[in-house]
C-alpha cells in the first residue's frame, strides 16, 4: 500500500505509518506541499491531505479531471470545526480522520476510503456508458431513418443493412451509422 | 447589535480582500458596533465548506463559486448563497513564462500564442500546462475566453491545473506551469521574481469584469438581516477607504502584514492600481456580472445547460440588500445594467439572452442555436 501525506506536519504521516504498521508492503511518504510530478511517479493509493494544506484545490481538481488517474482522498481535519469533515465529504472528499484519532483506526479509515472511491468511481463509470449507448443508439436510429427515406426500405431491411455494414467492416452499430450519416451530410453539400 | 458572538468572516490572502481588512483594521466594523474576528484561509474549498456549514459566517468568495454552490455544481447538494455586495472588479490578470509571452506578442490577444501551441501540437511535444485559482473562478473563465478567441482549445489544446496563488511563481520557476491567471497581488510578485511577463490583465479583455463577492448563506442572510446590513456598510466605507489614492501607501503595508497578504509592500502598492475597490459602483453586486460567469461557466459545460441564468444570477446577486446599505452611506443606488461590454468583436453579453451567447461563444460545448 502506497500512501501520500501532505501535511507541513510531519507528525500526522507518522500517526499513519504507526497505524498501518502490519501492512505489508507498505510505503508511506511525507510531503509538506503537493508536487504533481512527484505523486505520479508514486503512484498512490490514496493521497492523505491536511485540511489547512492550500494544496487542497489542487488535489480537488485532480480527482474530478478526467485525464488525471484520480485517487481517494482521505482529510485530516481539525475537532474544532464541527461539521466541516461532513461536508468535505459532500464535497468529494473520500473519508476523513479527525485530528486526535487513534493509530489504530487509521487503517479502518483508509480502507473505508479506498473502497468508498472505488464504488463511487464504478458509478461514474457506468453513467458514462449509459450515457454513450444511449448516444449510440440514437445514431443507428437516425441512420436506419436515413436509410428508410433514401432507399426506400423497411425498417427492418435498414436495420438488417446497417448490421451487414457493421460486421464487414468489424466496427461496431454505432460507429457505421454515424459515418453514414456524415457521408451523407457531404453528399448532400452541408458543411463538414 | 443582537449578535454576542462574535462574527468569523473568511478571506484568502489577495489584494482584493481589501475592503474586510480594512473595515476590520479601521475600525468600520466596530463602528456599526460588530464584533469581527478574520479567518486567513489556505483555500477555497475550505472557505466552501465553512461558509457550508456555518463555521463562517460569511466570506471573500470566488463569484463563480459562490454561483456554483447555490446551483449544487460545486458538492453534491446545493448550498444556496447570496452576495450583498461585490468587493471589487478587474482582478486577475495572466503571466506567462518568457518563452510562451515573446511568442504571444505585444497585443492583447493570444492569436501568437496560438502559433506556438500548433507548433508544439505539430512536433508531438507536450503540452503546454497553464494554471488558474479554482475550477468555479472568473480567472478560469477568463483565461479560457482568451484561448478560445484565438482557436486554442482550453481543454484538448493545453492542460489547465489548479494551484493556489501563492504559490504560482514557485511553480513556473520550477517549470511546472508555464502560465497562469491570478489575482493581484501574485502576478506582481511572479514578475519581480523574474520568473514570468505579465501578458495581459481582465480589465483589457473585459473593462470591469467581475471577481469576489463578499458571501453569506441564504439562511444566514434572513435570520441575520441587520447584521448584515451592518457588515455591508462597514465593508463598502472599508472599499473607499482603499479606493482613494492618498491611501495607498498605508493599505499596501497592511496588506502585506504576514496575518493578511503578505508578500511585499512595494509589490502590493505596484499592484494596485488596476483593482477598482469601490468607485462608480464597483461594490454594487450587477445580476448581469453573474449572468456573464454563468453563461461561461454554460458555455463550458460546467453547469447544466438547462440553468435559468438571469434567475440563478437574481438569486445570488442581491443589489436590493446592496441598495439599502448604500442608502444608509448616502450613495447611490446600484446602477443596472442588463449588458455588459468586452474589449473587441463578439465580446457583448445581453442577460436576457446568456444561454444564447454562451452556445455560439467560440468552442461551446453547448449546441449551437
Amino acid at each position: 500500500m502506497r500512501v501520500l501525506v501532505i501535511d507541513p506536519d510531519p507528525a500526522r504521516a507518522a500517526l499513519v505509518a504507526e497505524g498501518l504498521s502490519g501492512v505489508e508492503p507498505l510505503e508511506v511518504r511525507h510531503a509538506a506541499i503537493f508536487d504533481e510530478t512527484e505523486a505520479a511517479l508514486f503512484e498512490p493509493d490514496v493521497v492523505v491531505v491536511a485540511a489547512d494544506s492550500p494544496d487542497r484545490d489542487t488535489l480537488e481538481s485532480l480527482r474530478e479531471a478526467s485525464m488525471a488517474n484520480p485517487r481517494p482522498v482521505v482529510m485530516f481535519v481539525d475537532r474544532s470545526e464541527p461539521g466541516l469533515a461532513e461536508e468535505a465529504v459532500r464535497a468529494g472528499v473520500a473519508a476523513y480522520v479527525v485530528d486526535g484519532l487513534a493509530a489504530n483506526r487509521v487503517r479502518a479509515v483508509l480502507e473505508v476510503a479506498m473502497s468508498r472511491f472505488q464504488l463511487m468511481n464504478q458509478l461514474r463509470q457506468d453513467l458514462a456508458k449509459a450515457k454513450a449507448d444511449l448516444a449510440s443508439r440514437k445514431t443507428v436510429e437516425r441512420a436506419k431513418a436515413l436509410l428508410m427515406t433514401e432507399r426506400g426500405l423497411g425498417e427492418d431491411q435498414a436495420y438488417r443493412l446497417l448490421r451487414k455494414l457493421s460486421m464487414d467492416t468489424g466496427r461496431p452499430l454505432g460507429a457505421v451509422s454515424a459515418d453514414l450519416l456524415a457521408f451523407a451530410g457531404v453528399l448532400k453539400g452541408e458543411p463538414s | 447589535m443582537s449578535d454576542a458572538r462574535p462574527l468569523k468572516l473568511g478571506f484568502i490572502p489577495l489584494n482584493d480582500a481589501a475592503a474586510m481588512i480594512v473595515a476590520q483594521e479601521k475600525g468600520f466594523f466596530a463602528a456599526e458596533g460588530l464584533a469581527v474576528t478574520l479567518s486567513r484561509e489556505v483555500s477555497w474549498a475550505t472557505i466552501r465548506d465553512k461558509v457550508a456549514v456555518g463555521a463562517l459566517d460569511g466570506a471573500h468568495m470566488l463569484a463563480p463559486l459562490a454561483l456554483a454552490m447555490t446551483s449544487g455544481a460545486s458538492g453534491l447538494d446545493p448550498t444556496p448563497l447570496v452576495a450583498p455586495l461585490a468587493l471589487g472588479l478587474n482582478g486577475p490578470a495572466i503571466t506567462l513564462a518568457s518563452r510562451l509571452a515573446a511568442a504571444a506578442g505585444p497585443g492583447t490577444g493570444a492569436e501568437g500564442l496560438a502559433r506556438l501551441i500548433a507548433r508544439r501540437r505539430a512536433e508531438d511535444a507536450s503540452r503546454i500546462t497553464l494554471a488558474v485559482v479554482f475550477p468555479f473562478s472568473a480567472h478560469n473563465y477568463l483565461l479560457r475566453d482568451w484561448l478560445a478567441a484565438a482557436g486554442v482549445d482550453p481543454d484538448r489544446d493545453i492542460r489547465l491545473t489548479v494551484a493556489p496563488p501563492s504559490r504560482m511563481t514557485e511553480l513556473l520557476s520550477g517549470g511546472v506551469i508555464e502560465g497562469f491567471c491570478a489575482t493581484e497581488p501574485w502576478n506582481a510578485v511572479a514578475v519581480a521574481a523574474g520568473a514570468g511577463v505579465l501578458a495581459v490583465r481582465g480589465s483589457q479583455l473585459w473593462p470591469r469584469m467581475p471577481d469576489k463577492v463578499f458571501a453569506v448563506t441564504e439562511a444566514w442572510a434572513s435570520a441575520h438581516t441587520e447584521t448584515l446590513q451592518a457588515l455591508s456598510r462597514a465593508m463598502i466605507r472599508g472599499a473607499a477607504w482603499a479606493d482613494e489614492p492618498g491611501n495607498r501607501g498605508d493599505l499596501a503595508a497592511l496588506l502585506a502584514q504576514p496575518g493578511y497578504v503578505g508578500a511585499d509592500a512595494e509589490l502590493i502598492a505596484a499592484s494596485l492600481p488596476d483593482i477598482v475597490f469601490h468607485a462608480e459602483g464597483a461594490n454594487a453586486p450587477l445580476p448581469v456580472h453573474a449572468g456573464w460567469l454563468l453563461a461561461q461557466m454554460a458555455r463550458w459545460g460546467h453547469i447544466a445547460a438547462s440553468t435559468d441564468i438571469p434567475d440563478l444570477a437574481g438569486r445570488v446577486y442581491r443589489p436590493d440588500l446592496y441598495d439599502a446599505a448604500a442608502r444608509a452611506l448616502g450613495l447611490p443606488a446600484a446602477a443596472l445594467s442588463d449588458t455588459l461590454e468586452g474589449d473587441g468583436e463578439g465580446r457583448r453579453f445581453g442577460l436576457t439572452a446568456a444561454l444564447r451567447y454562451a452556445a455560439d461563444a467560440p468552442m461551446s460545448r453547448l449546441p449551437r442555436t
